[in-house]
C-alpha cells in the first residue's frame, strides 16, 4: 500500500517534470531530454524547483490542516485560520504598495506579517474571557483574519490600479511561476522542520483531540502542547505562503481525504494528509501551467479542484466528516 | 511520609475554594470543606451526594487537577502538587463524566490513548502498548472490539471502552465521575460489575469466565485497583462500594462502611428527601 503510493507519487513527479509547452504542448520525450540541452535546462532549473515548491506547499498546508483539525477537535479549521493567510496577504500587499521591489522583500514582509498575525491571535486568545482554549483560539483567529482582510482591502484601495493592484491581486491568488532553486532553498529548511515536527508529534495531536479534561488526566499538558504544535505547523505554512502566495482549500479538504483514507488517528491521518496534499498541489500546478496557453493562478485551480473534492468526499460516504 | 512506602491516595482535611464572577461581583465559595479520605488498592469508595455537593471538586483534588486551599492531598505519601503530570497519570486514572469524541476513533485507538503517560513525548506507542490496550479491552468484555468505531458503540459499551482506556494507564487508582449516570439499568449493571472486577472482587468481572482468575492478580496489570467514584445513585453505591462518603454542600454528612452510611436517616440528611430501603436496593438486586 505504502510502496504503491510512493511509486504513484514518483510517477506523478516524473510526469510533472516532463509536462509543459516546450517544444510543443505535451510531454517531453526522454530521448529529447538526452540530446536537447535547453530541454534539460528547462526541466532542471525551472520545473524541478517548481515541483519541489509545489510538493512542500501542499505538504505543509495539508499537514498543518490535519494537525489543527486534530488538536482543535474540529474538522472545519484549516492551516491559515489563525490569521496566517490574511496576515501574509497583507504583508505582501503592503510591501508592493510601498514600492518595494524584488520578490525577496515581498516574501519577507509576507512571512513577517503572517507570524505577527499568529502572535496576535495567540495573544488575544489569552486575553479573551470566554470559553475554553479551543474556542478562544478560533474566535481570535476569526478576529485577526478579519482585521488583516480589511487591512488588505484598504491597501488595495490605495494601490496604483495600473501597476500595483494587479500584482497584489495576483499574489493573493497564489502561483509558483517565479520559483527558483534559490527561493525554494530559502524556505525549504523551515518547511522541513515544520513537517518533521508535525510527524514526530502526530500521536500527541490525537491525544489533544480529546477534551482537555480527558487529555490532562492522561498526563498531557493540553494548552502548552497545543501551543507547540500551532507554532510548529504554522511556521511551514507561513514560509511556503510567503513564497507561493495564498493557496486556499488545500489545508481544509485534504485532511478530510487523509482521514477517510487512513482513519482518524493522527498516527496515520497526518502522514496521509501530508502526502495527499503534496501530490494534490503538484497535480493542480501541472494543470495551472499547462491547461491554457497562459498560466492560471494556482489558488484558483486548488479552489476549484478542492471544492469539487470536498463535495465528492462528503456526499460519497456517510460519516466522512466524523472520520 | 518519610520512610516507609505508603501505597495510598489520601486526602486530609482538604478544603477548596472556587471563585465565580469577575471584578466587583467576584465571590469565592468554598466547595469542599474539610474532607478526609483514604483510598488503597482493593478498596471501593463511593462519593455520594446531591448535585453541587462537591463530588466532582473532590475528585479534582484527588486526581491532582486542583490543589487544595488547605489540607493535604498526597499520593504514596507525597503531596500531589509535587508530582509530575505523567507520573500521576501512571498511578491515577481519572475518567470525566462526559467526554466529546471529535473523530470516530476505533476502540483500540481510543484505548491506546491510555498509554500516553507511558510513551515518551516524541515517540509512538509500541506493539507492547497495543497489546496492553487490547488486553484492557478484553478485560472489560470488549474482546474483538479493537477495530469497531467508537462512534458505533452503545452507551454502555462506550463507557466500558473509556474505562478500558483508564485500565491501559496501568494506574493503581481509578477515579470515576458519575460512571453510570448516562446508562440504562442493564448497562449500569454491566459497568458496575466491571468496576467490581477491577477492584478484585469476585467473579463478577465483565470479562466473564476469565474475571476470577485475573482478579486473583497475576501481574501488575491485573492487581486490584483502588476505586473512587462519585455518584448520586444510592443503589449503585450500595451495590459497589465498601465505604461511602456522604457529602452535602462540601461537608461530610457521614462516612465509613457503606452498610452503615447508606441508611435512610443518613441519606435523608444528605439529599433532603425520604429514602425507603427499596430505593437503596433497587436496580442492582440484593446487596
Amino acid at each position: 500500500m505504502i510502496a504503491a503510493s510512493v511509486a504513484a507519487a514518483l510517477a506523478l513527479i516524473g510526469a510533472y517534470l516532463l509536462l509543459g509547452r516546450y517544444p510543443s504542448p505535451g510531454f517531453l520525450s526522454l530521448e529529447r531530454l538526452g540530446r536537447d540541452p535547453l530541454a534539460l535546462r528547462i526541466v532542471l532549473s525551472l520545473r524541478a524547483p517548481r515541483a519541489l515548491a509545489a510538493l512542500l506547499l501542499g505538504a505543509c498546508l495539508a499537514g498543518a490542516g490535519a494537525t489543527f483539525q486534530a488538536i482543535f477537535g474540529n474538522p472545519l479549521v484549516e492551516a491559515g485560520f489563525l490569521g496566517v493567510s490574511q496576515g501574509a496577504a497583507f504583508g505582501a500587499a503592503l510591501a508592493l504598495v510601498l514600492g518595494v521591489s524584488g520578490s525577496y522583500p515581498v516574501a519577507a514582509s509576507a512571512f513577517a506579517f503572517s507570524l505577527l498575525a499568529l502572535r496576535v491571535s495567540l495573544w488575544l486568545s489569552k486575553r479573551f474571557h470566554f470559553g475554553g482554549q479551543v474556542l478562544r483560539l478560533v474566535l481570535s483567529g476569526i478576529a485577526v483574519s478579519a482585521f488583516f482582510a480589511s487591512a488588505l482591502a484598504a491597501t488595495k484601495y490605495v494601490a496604483d490600479p495600473l501597476s500595483q493592484l494587479p500584482d497584489i491581486t495576483f499574489w493573493t491568488m497564489g502561483g509558483l511561476s517565479a520559483v527558483t532553486w534559490a527561493k525554494v532553498a530559502a524556505v525549504a529548511p523551515i518547511a522541513a522542520v515544520s513537517l518533521a515536527a508535525m510527524l514526530a508529534l502526530r500521536w500527541r495531536a490525537t491525544i489533544l483531540s480529546l477534551d482537555d479534561e480527558a487529555s490532562r488526566a492522561l498526563g498531557a499538558r493540553p494548552e502548552l502542547e497545543r501551543g507547540v504544535l500551532i507554532v510548529a505547523a504554522t511556521a511551514g505554512v507561513a514560509a511556503m505562503t510567503a513564497l507561493c502566495g495564498i493557496v486556499s482549500w488545500v489545508g481544509l479538504v485534504l485532511p478530510h481525504a487523509g482521514r477517510l483514507l487512513a482513519g482518524p488517528d493522527g498516527r496515520a491521518s497526518i502522514p496521509a494528509s501530508i502526502g495527499l496534499g503534496a501530490v494534490f498541489v503538484l497535480a493542480c500546478d501541472a494543470a495551472a501551467r499547462s491547461l491554457f496557453p497562459g498560466e492560471l493562478p494556482l489558488g484558483i485551480v486548488t479552489s476549484i479542484a478542492g471544492s469539487a473534492l470536498f463535495i465528492l468526499l462528503l456526499s460519497r460516504r456517510r460519516a466522512a466528516v466524523l472520520r | 511520609m518519610d520512610g516507609a512506602f505508603d501505597p495510598s491516595l489520601e486526602l486530609r482535611a482538604v478544603r477548596m475554594t472556587r471563585s465565580s464572577g469577575r471584578g466587583r461581583a467576584a465571590a469565592a465559595r468554598e466547595v469542599v470543606r474539610g474532607v478526609d479520605l483514604r483510598l488503597v488498592p482493593g478498596k471501593v469508595i463511593a462519593l455520594l451526594g446531591p448535585n453541587g455537593a462537591g463530588k466532582t471538586s473532590l475528585l479534582g483534588l484527588a486526581s491532582g487537577r486542583y490543589a487544595p486551599s488547605s489540607g493535604r492531598a498526597t499520593l504514596e505519601g507525597r503531596e500531589l502538587s509535587r508530582w509530575e503530570g505523567g507520573a500521576i497519570a501512571r498511578r491515577i486514572a481519572f475518567l470525566p463524566q462526559v467526554e466529546r469524541l471529535p473523530y470516530n476513533y476505533s476502540c483500540l485507538e481510543l484505548v491506546l490513548l491510555g498509554r500516553a503517560p507511558h510513551v515518551p513525548y516524541l515517540s509512538m506507542p509500541s506493539g507492547r502498548d497495543a497489546a496492553v490496550a487490547a488486553a484492557a479491552l478484553a478485560r472489560l468484555g470488549l474482546a474483538g472490539f479493537e477495530d469497531r468505531p467508537a462512534g458505533e458503540l452503545s452507551g454502555g459499551e462506550l463507557q466500558l471502552a473509556r474505562i478500558a482506556r483508564c485500565l491501559a494507564q496501568e494506574a493503581r487508582y481509578l477515579l470515576l465521575d458519575e460512571p453510570t449516570s448516562m446508562l440504562d439499568p442493564a448497562n449500569a449493571r454491566r459497568v458496575a460489575d466491571a468496576l467490581k472486577g477491577l477492584a478484585g472482587r469476585g467473579a463478577a468481572a465483565a470479562g466473564g469466565e476469565e474475571g476470577a482468575a485475573e482478579a486473583a492478580g497475576a501481574d501488575g496489570g491485573t492487581a486490584p485497583h483502588g476505586v473512587l467514584f462519585a455518584t448520586h445513585d444510592v443503589a449503585l453505591a450500595a451495590y459497589l462500594a465498601d465505604e461511602a462518603v456522604l457529602l452535602r454542600e462540601g461537608e461530610v454528612v457521614a462516612d465509613g462502611a457503606a452498610r452503615d452510611v447508606l441508611v435512610p436517616e443518613r441519606l435523608r440528611e444528605a439529599f433532603g428527601v425520604a429514602f425507603g430501603p427499596s430505593s437503596i436496593a433497587s436496580a442492582f438486586g440484593e446487596v
